[in-house]
């Protein structure tokens, strides 16, 4: 079937008119049946089903998480899991349409678990695939709160809610002046105004009072995250007064904002991010060397001084020599420990039964993890709870763990030196 | 010709529409999960197809911002779902007028000012941004975070909430393509569909014979509107949940003019065709590299890149024309 498949694609280039509409529809028979008769796997093994956006706006994203998957089953061979994995990957083109319509697909083919998916929306349409087949499904990125808000019996997510990511980013920052032992008593909130910025100021905005912040808030700034130029919001910034820059940006602008602080001599204690992009990111230092030095990010990331972690970034870097691991560890850390979850439970469960497995997720608890916080463990609404934030310091052009402190690679620097002195 | 020569192939497309029909109502039954997901999604595409249709294939006005309406009949029946408990059975006339309020007002503000060709095309694609731009800004449907429908476990279909197996809204869906094809074809055979070809092909001339072009333009824009708001409401309650960014983006519009363009503009089954070629193609080329091993993502997109490019050159009427003719469907009777 599919060599005659591929025939009919080879031919397509010397059709007339009359014959395009009569291949056409033959390649589509041909071609439509071909996928359905796939089968396998073999009876030992679970067979796990992902599902990332590999193509489309978030292609970045899910390619990034698929190398997470990748280096799973040999490592987590190694670890001593004694279970055989026989993973199918699938793109969904960040479309949530088809988001469903994958997840029926890989169950339809004998997934005994689905991993994924980088996407609140089609974890929404994956779950109810999961739980009106019974199948358990391992959410590895995506902070919509309300996914694990369903009463399903079948989803467990090992990523923080949206306020839980805020929550913990504004709780690091009054830990971290607790560390330097310098605290600001004012700042100026920038962020973007996209989707993403939108969403993390009204974070900011309900948790910022509840959580007892050491520091006043003088002036809010938002900017658009295409801006091209940023000297009047920086001006602003800066004639606010205020002690602290606290900033929720995206990668180009928040390369424009340093260089325009630098440009007007704009020189607060720092600039903290509660959790967003931008400040960790490659482009950020090769773009603004020593400029970017002392940056601080809250971000959930993996823990350099945990052995799994260790171990995760060595067989990426045998796996993907031409790739820098801090570009994708965010990515690869929840993807990998959605694996050694899924594995985990399986090794309990001793059966590929959903229901079986599911209640082995449910029981979770594993101690040593590859993100920083504590053991991995789901709350009845299949929520994982102990996931915590990094506080992340550019310090020699890379993002370094300053806090917590077993995580900590250097201590944090705080009020930062000025621009000139950075370097 | 002659009558009886004149009725034939009509006859011949209405048997060919029942055996389609027939068909599809009892796939399910043999049809497993995946398949019928499939299918779904093939309905789905070729109801927004139609939808669509009716605005630039039968008017000629191109909408590249049709999502629009989808996500408005979208958010407007889940928000009335969640907040009210109004179920979508009476939800989806609100959906219906609310896009047919954006319809008019996009309609008006191009038709009376004469914004036309590319422009109204800009237009349409500008309505459909700041919309979503403002729905990530409106909390009451939570903004840019999501806006998600309470999802139950049900032993019955509920069609009234909408809320049941994947068969309901299979079903549901076949209903809505049969019921929007007899409307287009009722439409074409009408006179506001001979008003809306003579618009299409020339619109002076049009209106140099007396038609009110303004008029006609407006009710091509507010049906296909409308009609694209009830796949909102479709998918508010099929996914259960709803981001800004996925129902009101680009990406959505390009994907609801595709199927039409490639199975045939201005034609009754021509968006229904291409919402199966396209579909059918692309799970099938999809499945075949899997089975081959070949990891290419982004590969469908060429494909269908490729599939543009081959009807552009080889088939510039779509796909249906060229079939209905090896048909013997070649009247109005297999438009």
């Amino acid at each position: 079937m599919t060599s005659t498949s591929s025939k009919s694609a080879r031919r397509l280039p010397g059709v007339t008119r009359r014959t395009f509409t009569g291949s056409a529809i033959a390649a589509a028979a041909v071609a439509g049946v071909a996928p359905f008769n796939i089968v396998r796997g073999q009876a030992a093994a679970l067979k796990v089903g992902v599902i990332l956006p590999k193509s489309g706006p978030q292609a970045f994203f899910g390619q990034s998480c698929q190398r997470g998957i990748d280096i799973a089953p040999a490592l987590l061979a190694e670890m001593g899991y004694n279970v055989k994995l026989d993973v199918t990957s699938v793109d969904f083109e960040t479309n949530v349409d088809l988001a469903r319509s994958r997840a029926e697909k890989l169950v339809n083919d004998g997934a005994h678990v689905l991993i994924g998916p980088f996407d609140s929306g089609a974890a929404g349409a994956i779950a109810q695939v999961a739980e009106q087949k019974g199948v358990p499904f391992m959410i590895n990125i995506a902070a919509a709160p309300q996914i694990t808000e369903q009463g399903y019996k079948y989803v467990f997510r090992n990523f923080p809610t949206a306020p839980m990511l805020i929550g913990n980013g504004l709780s690091l920052m009054k830990e971290f002046f607790k560390a330097t032992g310098a605290t600001p008593k004012t700042a100026v909130f920038m962020h973007v105004n996209d989707t993403f910025g939108q969403a993390s100021a009204r974070g900011v905005e309900a948790l910022f009072p509840r959580l007892d912040m050491p520091f006043k808030i003088l002036e809010t700034i938002s900017y658009d995250p295409a801006a091209r130029d940023l000297s009047v919001e920086v001006a602003k910034a800066k004639a606010s007064g205020a002690e602290m820059v606290m900033l929720v940006s995206r990668l180009n602008d928040s390369i424009l904002l340093v260089r325009e602080m630098v440009k007007q001599r704009f020189e607060p204690m720092g600039i903290i991010s509660p959790g967003s992009p931008g400040m960790y990111e490659e482009q950020f230092f090769t773009t603004l060397g020593k400029f970017s030095e002392y940056c601080v990010t809250n971000v959930p990331w993996y823990n350099p001084k945990s052995e799994i972690a260790q171990k995760v970034a060595g067989a990426f870097r045998k796996q993907f020599p031409n790739d820098r691991l801090i570009g994708h560890i965010f990515n690869v850390g929840f993807s990998f420990e959605s694996m050694m979850i899924v594995a985990d439970a399986y090794q309990r469960a001793k059966s590929t039964n959903g229901q079986a497995l599911a209640e082995a997720l449910r029981a979770t608890k594993i101690d040593k993890r590859v993100m920083i916080g504590g053991a991995i463990q789901f709350n009845e609404k299949g929520q994982a709870t102990t996931i915590a934030s990094a506080a992340l310091q550019n310090r020699n052009l890379e993002p370094k763990v300053v806090l917590p402190a077993e995580a900590q690679e250097l201590k944090p620097v705080f009020p930062v030196p000025g621009w000139n002195n950075r370097g | 010709m002659s009558g009886p020569r004149r009725a034939a192939p009509g006859g011949r497309a209405r048997v060919l529409l029942g055996l389609l029909l027939a068909l599809l109502m009892l796939l399910p039954f043999v049809v497993n999960p995946y398949l019928l997901s499939v299918l779904t999604l093939i309905l789905y595409l070729a109801y927004v197809g139609q939808a669509w249709n009716v605005m630039m294939g039968f008017a000629g006005q191109l909408s590249l911002g049709h999502s629009l309406y989808v996500g408005l009949g979208a958010y407007v029946s889940a928000a009335l779902f969640v907040h009210y408990g109004v179920p979508p059975a009476l939800g989806f006339l609100a959906a219906i007028l609310v896009a047919l309020v954006f319809g008019a007002a996009i309609g008006f503000l191009a038709f009376r000012f004469g914004v036309s060709g590319v422009y109204f095309a800009l237009l349409t694609i500008a309505f459909a941004e700041f919309t979503r731009i403002g729905f990530d800004h409106f909390d009451w449907v939570g903004g840019s975070g999501g806006f998600f429908l309470k999802v139950a476990q049900r032993d019955y279909n509920d069609l009234v909430n909408l809320r049941g197996s994947p068969e309901m809204f299979y079903y549901l869906l076949l209903a809505m393509t049969a019921g929007c094809f007899l409307l287009c074809h009722r439409l074409m055979q009408s006179r506001i569909g001979f008003y809306w070809l003579a618009i299409r092909e020339d619109q002076e001339a049009a209106q140099a014979v007396g038609i009110d072009v303004f008029r006609y333009k407006m009710l091509a824009v507010m049906l296909s509107a409308a009609l694209a708001s009830l796949a909102g409401v479709f998918t508010a309650f099929f996914n259960n949940n709803l981001f800004p960014f996925q129902i009101f983006g680009i990406e959505k519009s390009i994907e609801i003019i595709l199927g039409p363009i490639i199975g045939g503009l201005g034609t009754l089954f021509g968006p229904i065709l291409g919402a199966f070629v396209l579909t059918v193609l692309a799970e099938g080329l999809r499945g075949t590299m899997e089975a081959l091993g070949v990891v290419l993502p982004g590969v469908k997109q060429v494909f269908y890149g490729i599939c543009l490019l081959f009807v552009i050159m080889f088939l510039p009427h779509g796909i249906w024309p060229s079939l209905r003719r090896r048909l013997g469907l070649d009247s109005d009777g297999g438009r």
